[in-house]
């Protein structure tokens, strides 16, 4: 089945719900569909067709079209499609039935929608702020075009999250929003009976830096790879590939063949990096540091090759729209080779030393279980998957760049646990340097930017996504006038793996709490609170603000 | 005499054999250049010299950290350090164990009146873990006294030197043993720094403590590592006990230097257990000194 025969069996069974359709290669499937089927079509395509949910995306068209365009992501990944579900909705009543009860993993997204654009999701099980500040205005949606990009609301007093109530009988363990183990602000409140985890509640995006805002606002098509590599200080060129395929592929533009290998090329260098990164913190939670210590060691010559071939250690700004800035000399093949060799080599050699400490597996096998079921049901992505034995890989499912010449293994393991999430990683390192010796032998000669004369047509839509070493990075834009998109979605990884963090924790002790998180490489950046409730002793041992204050403003005794 | 050395080895080669291990050990294992041998005194002594603050109004808190030094320094004063201890005289293992006790009561005391989530959590661990730690800390102690007759620590060093580790007495073989199992919890090390888990409970019962008050509890901690290691080298471990001064004393530093090296070594190359995973090692443990104590009164 190809895009083609999926938007015919979507018209064939839904008739004349379906107001258009059509698809882009073969493999992008635009559906636009009347608001009130919005519900059947999600749950066909979930239910029936196997798709998995990738996203949401809210976009202002009431200059246009007098309407707000909501859409609905879907990846058919045995079909290798993706397919966009678009609704209108009429601008002076902005709402739309919510499809999270049929499809779970829309969620945080509905919720994102509503913030960011005001078109209400009407039956969502759990409407509460998501990404908005807490004193932000009620009635200010700041993707609305009439909203502008630098508006500061003022900042109100006495506004707190809602939050999810604990169980009964139990207790709130706080995790965040500052936490030695979280390298940037996130909140998790932990439910607790005595040490074991019965739920948690989730407040984050306390970093938002309204990046998207900023693309369909004040940027050109040229500037925003470099913001949208910003979008995360370890895998962020992930994002600025994405965003330029999007664009490619909405105008039509073919990239020249040695631009995808240096793109290729850089991806996988950049997956290595993390993975070696991602391995020593997790190894520092559980009080490893002797695995920090030594992964750092042994990634720094690699931040050095990047350096020589990108110009920067990170955010390494190769990307535009329509290929990459710097090639990599001949000179240097070798020189790539012997790092990742040594890479390879010593992480091989620390890989092999892992089923053998007891200790080390007493803390990651049978922790953290993230069930099949709840994966697939929240739209787990990346590792995080793999580990729960989905084997899903854009690479693969859905290829771009240059692999689709290269020779890409889907690892997985279905232990479901933290062990699994390790192994998957550790054997995706091995396997990004064989894809890296491949690359590099194969590299053709040429270009490596496309000539671009005509201005990029307004009104054109794509979709494309990248395998980052989190997950799968999904970006769509729709093309728009003055030189920038009218709308540019992104959606990290992390914001999928992130869902499944509650589901995870339940039934663990709270000393796994740390390391099941870190499990998942969590990168609050590209998504953008913890509180421990104690069940048995049915004690919250949060201090409101004034029992606090009462708590420690006495004055002292002396 | 005695007096000056054991205070001496407690203060001041406690946190000097850190800083060897760090450097040395830690260092090297991380492949870094570590920290200069003497950075646990300028950490001391920083701490010493910031502001007292009173994190809570609490007269536990204020001299929860004195107390615990204190105890720790009245229980070295107990311990055999390659002379016969200075208070050896006053007080046999049963004071020492109160002493030992006194400590860990105040550290939970201090993270059960801090009221923070992490603190209780951490106070609630050193229950826990006290509890299953310190019976097999008594329970060598008692094989030693059951063989040497006598509960004053000096006679139990003393009748092991004379009488040396052999075949013939396994008991006081499998209680150094088992001491050795538990030094690591005793000590707070890895896989057994469950209590301060700096990145599950950001340091436990010491989270609202900061200065002087850190600075006292840091400080029993290192005096600490000197009394159990010297325990352990003094009694089951009876090489150089009788040799002429001061090379009894040279030979006890280097037997609790070599402990303190081993337990830096194990603590570097583990990640932490979690908390029951810990508890299931030590009824391990207390059963083999359990063991140990059967054959001790057995006669072997």
């Amino acid at each position: 089945m190809n895009a083609q025969q999926l938007g015919q069996n979507i018209e064939d069974r839904f008739g004349p719900d379906v107001i258009d359709w059509n698809v882009l290669g073969p493999d992008q499937l635009y559906v636009t569909i009347t608001p009130e089927s919005l519900v059947e079509v999600a749950e066909y395509l979930y239910q029936d067709q196997g798709c998995r949910y990738v996203i949401n995306g809210g976009t202002d068209r009431r200059q246009q079209r007098d309407a707000f365009l909501i859409t609905h992501f879907f990846a058919q990944d045995e079909e290798k499609i993706y397919i966009a579900v678009h609704t209108e909705v009429e601008a002076d009543d902005p709402q739309v039935d919510s499809i999270t009860p049929v499809v779970p993993a829309a969620n945080w997204s509905e919720r994102e929608t509503r913030d960011m654009v005001g078109v209400v999701a009407v039956g969502h099980p759990d409407p509460r702020r998501l990404v908005l500040a807490d004193d932000w205005p009620e009635d200010l949606y700041p993707l609305r075009t009439d909203v502008a990009h630098d508006i500061k609301p003022p900042p109100a007093e006495g506004v707190a999250p809602e939050r999810l109530e604990p169980p009964e009988g139990a207790s709130v363990v706080p995790i965040g929003p500052f936490f030695p183990v979280l390298e940037e602000p996130a909140y998790f409140r932990v439910f607790v009976e005595g040490e074991m985890v019965v739920g948690a509640d989730y407040r984050g995006f306390y970093n938002h830096r309204g990046i998207e805002k900023l693309g369909c606002s004040v940027l050109t098509y040229n500037q925003i790879p470099f913001i949208a590599e910003r979008i995360c200080g370890i895998c962020g060129y992930v994002h600025s590939c994405s965003y330029c395929q999007t664009v490619e592929r909405a105008a039509g533009i073919e990239i020249p063949e040695r631009a995808e290998y240096i793109r290729t090329i850089v991806l996988e260098l950049e997956r290595v990096q993390s993975h070696l990164l991602w391995l020593g913190i997790a190894a520092h939670i559980i009080g490893f540091d002797t695995v920090l210590m030594q992964t750092w060691r042994m990634r720094e010559p690699l931040m050095w090759l990047c350096e020589r071939i990108t110009g920067n250690r990170k955010s390494y700004g190769m990307n535009l729209v329509g290929g990459v800035r710097r090639d990599i000399k001949p000179e240097i093949y070798d020189d790539i080779r012997s790092v990742i060799d040594k890479i390879g080599a010593e992480w091989q050699e620390l890989a092999g030393a892992i089923p053998g400490d007891s200790t080390l597996m007493a803390r990651v096998r049978g922790t953290g279980i993230l069930t099949t079921e709840t994966a697939r049901g929240l739209g787990a992505a990346g590792p995080t998957a793999r580990g729960s034995g989905l084997a899903i890989d854009v690479r693969v499912d859905h290829p771009y760049a240059a692999y689709d010449r290269l020779e890409v293994t889907k690892c997985v393991h279905d232990s479901c646990d933290n062990l699994a999430r390790v192994l998957v990683r550790v054997e995706e390192t091995l396997d990004a340097i064989k894809i890296l010796h491949q690359a590099l032998d194969d590299m053709p000669d040429g270009p490596i930017m496309a000539e671009i004369d005509e201005e990029l047509p307004a009104g054109r839509q794509a979709m494309s996504a990248v395998e980052a070493p989190r997950g799968e990075v999904f970006h769509w834009v729709l093309t728009g006038t003055e030189n920038r998109p009218e709308r540019w979605r992104v959606r990290a990884p992390t914001y999928a793996n992130l869902q499944n963090v509650p589901p995870m924790l339940a039934g663990n002790a709270l000393a796994d709490v740390p390391i099941s998180i870190g499990s998942y490489d969590p990168c609050f950046s590209c998504t953008e609170r913890m509180e421990v409730v104690d069940v048995n002793s049915g004690q919250v041992r949060v201090y409101t603000e004034e029992e606090f204050r009462a708590e420690y403003d006495q004055p002292g005794d002396e | 005499m005695t007096f000056v050395i054991n205070l001496g080895l407690a203060l001041l080669g406690g946190p000097l054999l850190a800083g060897v291990v760090r450097k040395m050990v830690k260092a090297r294992v991380h492949s870094r250049q570590g920290p200069p041998i003497i950075q646990p005194f300028y950490d001391l002594f920083k701490l010493l010299g910031k502001e007292d603050l009173e994190s809570s109004p609490s007269l536990v808190l204020r001299y929860a950290p004195m107390v615990a030094l204190a105890a720790i320094l009245a229980a070295a004063l107990l311990t055999p350090m390659g002379l016969r201890p200075p208070l050896g005289g006053y007080g046999d293992m049963i004071v020492f164990a109160y002493f030992i006790t006194i400590a860990a009561v105040m550290i939970i005391l201090a993270g059960l009146v801090s009221a923070s989530p992490y603190s209780m959590m951490g106070a609630g661990r050193e229950i826990m873990l006290h509890l299953a730690v310190e019976p097999v800390l008594i329970i060598c102690l008692v094989i030693a006294a059951i063989k040497s007759g006598s509960l004053l620590m000096w006679d139990m060093a003393a009748w092991n030197y004379v009488h040396g580790l052999s075949i013939n007495t396994p008991s006081m073989i499998i209680g150094g043993v088992a001491l050795l199992l538990a030094l690591q919890a005793q000590l707070g090390k890895i896989p057994f720094d469950i209590v301060e888990a700096e990145t599950e409970i950001m340091g436990g019962p010491l989270i609202e403590l900061s200065g002087p008050k850190l600075a006292l509890f840091e400080w029993a901690f290192f005096a600490r590592q000197i009394v159990y290691a010297s325990v352990l080298a003094a009694i089951f471990i009876p090489w150089g006990t009788g040799f002429a001064l001061p090379w009894n004393i040279a030979a006890h530093l280097l037997k609790i230097t070599v402990i303190i090296v081993l337990v830096g070594l194990i603590d570097v190359v583990n990640p932490r257990l979690r908390v029951d995973q810990a508890m299931a090692y030590f009824f391990g443990v207390i059963v083999v000194a359990l063991v140990g104590m059967v054959l001790a009164l057995l006669g072997t």
